[in-house]
């Protein structure tokens, strides 16, 4: 029998059984949904953060006190206590006169960072507050500007904002040039960065006197923007030396980090592709259960079907005819369920963001990319065609005398 | 010319531990263009040998020839596409396929044969009208009656055109009246030059037979 007249007889099964096959697909449905749903998620998970920090320069390596095996996010990274001021690890002007003194060093930023009170007309809340060398920042920092400018060498007492801080954390929304109280002084906006974070950037000086535990000359980081961004290792290597000197600790009590933005990307992007693989594992679980699903439809309809089979068989139907209308059957069953749950999943990695305002997928939206449509469809017509092998496989097997006996 | 061969045929099945023997050394051989009645008490093989000489089933023992060709040397794939080309099955219980109409059931066994669809459709519907249902083509089995499924079931096993048509206690199911029409069909494709083997434990249907073969206990004992 030729391949669509099975595909008819395969499809005629479906129909005659509506009821089982229908809670068959939807079994497959739930599964195949739930992947599509979580992998989109994922996706639009993965495009938010790398829409936050997917441009964070390869050539820019900052400087903490406190080490980190790894120097990475996964590491045991030991910062320092900020209630220790003074203590030995701080990064302060000798260590920034060190790394002047490396010439492939382009630009050197010194940051603090703290939080601070900040007031807008009538509204108040608590922000990320940090310090910048403004005479170089314009050059290390990463961020761009939405409107306005940068802070210059000449600022005092004005700030550069986070886009989300200036559209929608008060009441009214922060434009250019308006006042900012921050600890009670009055700061003027003079840029709107073009990101969605809450943060707030000023002269280093003016930092010092409204983070008041902070002490001057003492930086949480210094940034650092190396001349040729392929020799990073090397210089990685280079300016660990010289601080290791400077600093006289050896490589057993080293109290400081260098972290690369490269090694930040990479590692991200493991956690990030480590996370959707695990969520898509959870998911395909489901997936399994609706494959069962398939094989125990096809084994009853085997035995339901087991005279029908006799009589084909009688009437000269090969056992390759017979294993293939039932593959088809269960291959059909696991195309439906597949494309279904491609609209489902869909529908729902649409909805659940609307729901979950605050996650960071749902400020940019799920992505439901051609690869896991393709993936999924893939995924449940192998899921249909596995479980359905064995039951097909034992339909084609039958003896055509014991089968036409079936009652 | 010669078209189903036994020779010292064994049929045992195993129940358990016991060999239980359905046919014992049956020979026998069946020529085209005759009317054989299989005839005998329940028990006495004559259904292990209609599945037999239909290619349903290989014996234990001995050969069976299907148009000169050894059925038990055939894999089972071959042995269906024999058995598709060269017998035509009708059963006591019509046995149709039940989501299938009446031209879909007769379709069936050209589909199997990968018959061109024009050509499948022509033939089904010729079959149908010979055994006088073309007007009822589109109806499923569960709304005809006995006899009605019976030349369904008739018209499915002419459809390919075999040689041999094999029918297991055709009118089993059917009352004397439709029983009788059952047989004058089987009559004329006999009359037609088909061979007709005939499984019944009536004598007086194997009576129509020209030719009847008596079976007891696994043994011929007339008409070999």
């Amino acid at each position: 029998m030729n391949i669509l007249k099975c595909l008819k007889h395969a499809f005629n099964m479906v129909i005659h059984a509506k009821l089982r096959s229908w809670l068959t697909i939807i079994g497959i449905v739930i599964g195949v949904g739930s992947v599509v749903a979580i992998m989109s998620l994922g996706s639009g998970m993965q495009a938010s953060v790398n829409d936050q920090f997917g441009n964070l320069g390869g050539d820019i390596l900052t400087l903490s006190a406190g080490y980190s095996r790894s120097a990475g996010w996964g590491g045991h990274f030991r910062p320092r206590d900020s209630s220790s001021a003074n203590s030995d690890d701080d990064l302060t002007r000798t260590d920034l006169q060190v790394l002047k003194g490396i010439s492939d060093i382009a630009y050197i930023d010194t940051n603090i960072r703290g939080n601070a009170d900040v007031v807008y007309m009538g509204s108040d809340g608590t922000v990320s507050v940090t310090g910048v060398d403004q005479k170089v920042w314009s050059h290390v920092t990463t961020n761009e500007i939405a409107d306005g400018r940068m802070l210059d060498s000449a600022d005092q007492n004005v700030v550069v904002i986070g886009g989300r801080l200036a559209s929608d954390y008060f009441d009214d929304p922060v434009l250019l040039n308006k006042l900012l109280t921050i600890e009670g002084s009055s700061f003027r906006v003079v840029g709107i960065l073009d990101d969605t974070s809450t943060s707030i950037y000023m002269p280093l000086q003016t930092a010092y006197s409204i983070l008041e535990d902070k002490e001057r000359d003492v930086y949480d980081s210094i940034v650092i923007k190396v001349k040729d961004e392929n020799n990073l290792d090397a210089m990685i290597d280079k300016i660990e030396h010289k601080l290791m000197l400077s600093r006289h600790v050896t490589e057993k009590d080293r109290d400081f980090s260098i972290t690369s933005n490269a090694q930040i990307n990479e590692t991200r992007s493991e956690m990030m592709s480590s996370m959707n693989l695990f969520l898509t594992a959870i998911a395909a679980v489901s997936l399994i259960v609706g494959a069962v699903g398939v094989a125990n439809t096809m084994f009853t309809s085997v035995i339901e079907k087991t005279k029908e089979i006799g009589i084909m068989k009688a009437i000269g139907a090969r056992n390759s005819d017979i294993l293939s209308i039932f593959m088809l059957n269960a291959a059909f069953i696991g195309l439906v369920g597949g494309i279904l749950g491609v609209l489902v999943g869909t529908i729902f990695s649409t909805v659940i963001p609307m729901f979950m305002g605050s996650m960071p997928f749902a400020r940019s939206g799920t992505l439901v990319t051609l690869d896991s449509v393709i993936i999924a469809l893939t995924v449940s017509v192998a899921a249909g065609l596995i479980a359905g092998f064995i039951p097909a496989w034992q339909a084609s097997k039958l003896d055509p005398v014991d089968a036409l006996r079936y009652e | 010319m010669t078209l189903v061969k036994l020779q010292d045929v064994y049929k045992i099945y195993q129940m358990g531990e016991v060999q239980v023997p359905a046919l014992r050394g049956i020979t026998l051989e069946i020529t085209q263009g005759e009317f054989v009645a299989i005839v005998g008490q329940s028990g006495s093989g004559k259904s292990t040998m209609m599945n037999i000489v239909g290619c349903l089933d290989k014996p234990t023992k001995g050969i069976v020839r299907l148009k000169g060709q050894d059925i038990s040397r055939l894999s089972d794939s071959n042995l269906a596409v024999l058995r598709g080309h060269t017998i035509g099955f009708i059963f006591q219980q019509y046995n149709l396929i039940p989501s299938m109409t009446a031209f879909d059931n007769v379709l069936l066994p050209l589909e199997l044969q990968e018959m061109n669809d024009a050509q499948a459709r022509k033939q089904a519907n010729k079959v149908l009208e010979m055994v006088d249902l073309g007007d009822k083509t589109h109806h499923l089995p569960s709304q005809l009656s006995g006899g009605q499924q019976q030349r369904v079931s008739i018209a499915r096993a002419l459809a390919p055109e075999p040689e041999i048509i094999l029918a297991d206690e055709p009118t089993g199911a059917l009352d004397s009246k439709t029983g009788r029409d059952v047989l004058k069909i089987l009559h004329n494709l006999w009359k037609s030059g088909k061979t007709i083997i005939m499984v019944t434990h009536d004598l007086n249907l194997a009576k129509y037979a020209k030719r009847q073969i008596e079976l007891k206990d696994g043994h011929i004992i007339k008409g070999g």
